[in-house]
């Protein structure tokens, strides 16, 4: 976004730009981090993620005040306005991702090296992965503004959803097997539903990019499983 | 939604100069339709063709149709008096006559009516009073119009135009010379007086542009290059120049 009349304007834009990027950055390192602790059970490592979360939050707000210092400042019209509300929309999702991976963070913590058979963490790992993948997908079309990657990303949501469903019935399988499952089980499935819900993040920050770029909502449904969703009573 | 005006193919030329590249538009009845575009577009043109002001001056001269209520008022033969009676306009600087307040508007009422004392009373009250400034002046009806703010000689020029009961109110920058608490005032006023009237404004505030329309149109170089929803025009227009333009990137 440059060639503003005023280019005071365009530093203003592209410095928030630049910290949006930025908490990306920090939120994938936050998550790989987490799910790197989580397989090796090392707390030390997930102390650090909890440490670095301070940091996003410090940053949504910094982005927030400059947006709506911009906003007074300049009165944005058309795709001004719409990068301007987008960043603030967007550093709140990069936020949020950032707690979510805390609290995986915080799982392993309180897991403390309780013993997790590898086959089950390996399905935590492919979920985050995933997650992952998205995010980092969704963020490089944030930087693009990339309308066509930022509409895959949103439209391949159900993936992360139906992994959810099927580590979810694994971990309910393991708690009924052994009740001394119960515990890293329980922990394991909070860690899931983190994951899980990175990805609905990673959809919203789709979203956004949409309305940035168009300037219209995306107005078709996502395709959905049905049973992305289950009740606690199945199984 | 009627089409109180329907622009169609309008060509204006100042002497040997287009001005104006075969513009299309309508003015939506009891809608405000804000002309927005650098200096030298057209807008103010435009508005000028639309009670035939342009008349005024030698080799100037328009050709098109400009449809008001089904007849064409470019054709020869127009009572221009009675036209721009109807089609009121409201300049950017404030142009009150060097008479009483109350002067100020009868005036134009007793050229177009024969109206008793009273009759003239309660019309030139209606007319400060639609144009929310009665309760301002009505205890000094006698003093000059000079002597009022700028922003209330603003207001009495609308209320000038309003007495006579025109169809179309034309506005050109009606608020580039006055305070912000006077632009809202005004900008307040267009907002009452859309439903008795339709209404174009000219004006090189975007933002008031925002506030005060439901259509937009961005002309540039003589020509109309975006016209819409007023909504869409400033959150998303189709246009690259649109774009340009509202958010300050015109070379």
């Amino acid at each position: 976004m440059s060639d503003h009349t005023v280019r005071a304007y365009d530093d203003e834009l592209m410095e928030i730009g630049r910290k949006i990027t930025e908490m990306g950055g920090i939120a994938e390192t936050m998550l790989t981090h987490a799910i790197e602790a989580l397989v090796k059970g090392d707390t030390e490592l997930a102390q650090r993620v909890i440490a670095t979360d301070p940091k996003l939050d410090a940053l949504e707000r910094e982005i927030e005040e400059k947006a709506i210092l911009t906003i007074a400042r300049r009165q944005p019209m058309a795709i001004d306005l719409r990068a301007l509300v987008s960043a603030i929309r967007i550093a709140s999702d990069i936020e949020r991702i950032g707690d979510l991976a805390k609290n995986v963070g915080k799982r392993v913590v309180a897991m403390d090296g309780q013993f997790a058979p590898q086959k089950i963490v390996g399905g935590v790992v492919h979920i985050s992965d995933l997650a992952l993948e998205r995010l980092h997908r969704v963020l490089d079309a944030y930087a693009h503004r990339d309308v066509a990657a930022a509409l895959d990303v949103w439209e391949h949501d159900e993936e992360i959803d139906q992994l959810y469903n099927s580590l979810f019935r694994e971990l309910l399988t393991y708690m009924m097997e052994d009740p001394r499952n119960i515990g890293f089980c329980a922990h394991l499935l909070f860690s899931t539903k983190n994951i899980e819900r990175i990805g609905d993040h990673a959809t919203n920050i789709a979203e956004t990019i949409h309305y940035l770029v168009t300037g219209e909502a995306i107005v078709a449904d996502r395709p959905r499983n049905a049973d992305a969703y289950t009740p606690l009573t199945t199984g | 939604m009627t089409e109180k005006i329907s622009v169609r193919n309008l060509k204006f030329f100042y002497g040997a100069t287009l001005a104006l590249k075969g513009i299309s538009i309508p003015l939506y009845a009891n809608k405000v339709t804000a002309f927005i575009g650098p200096s030298g577009c057209g807008k103010s043109t435009l508005l000028r063709v639309l009670n035939r002001m342009y008349d005024l001056y030698p080799g100037q001269r328009a050709e098109g149709e400009v449809i008001f209520d089904g007849k064409n008022i470019l054709e020869p033969g127009q009572d221009l008096n009675l036209l721009r009676a109807r089609v009121g306009m409201v300049f950017q600087k404030p142009t009150p006559f060097p008479m009483t307040i109350y002067e100020n508007i009868a005036f134009g009422l007793k050229l177009y009516e024969n109206l008793s004392k009273s009759e003239l009373d309660g019309r030139v009250e209606d007319a400060l009073k639609r144009a929310a400034l009665w309760t301002e002046v009505k205890d000094k009806l006698g003093a000059n119009g000079l002597s009022l703010s700028g922003g209330q000689q603003q207001r009495l020029c609308i209320a000038r135009t309003v007495a006579i009961r025109p169809e179309v109110i034309l506005f050109d920058e009606p608020c580039s010379a006055l305070d912000p608490i006077s632009t809202a005032k005004i900008e307040e006023l267009i907002d009452e007086l859309k439903h008795d009237y339709t209404i174009a404004i000219v004006t090189h505030n975007m933002q008031q542009a925002a506030r005060v329309s439901e259509r937009t149109a961005f002309m540039y170089l003589g020509e109309l290059i975006e016209f819409g929803e007023t909504s869409k025009i400033f959150t998303a227009p189709s246009d690259p120049r649109t774009q340009d333009y509202i958010t300050g990137r015109f070379g």
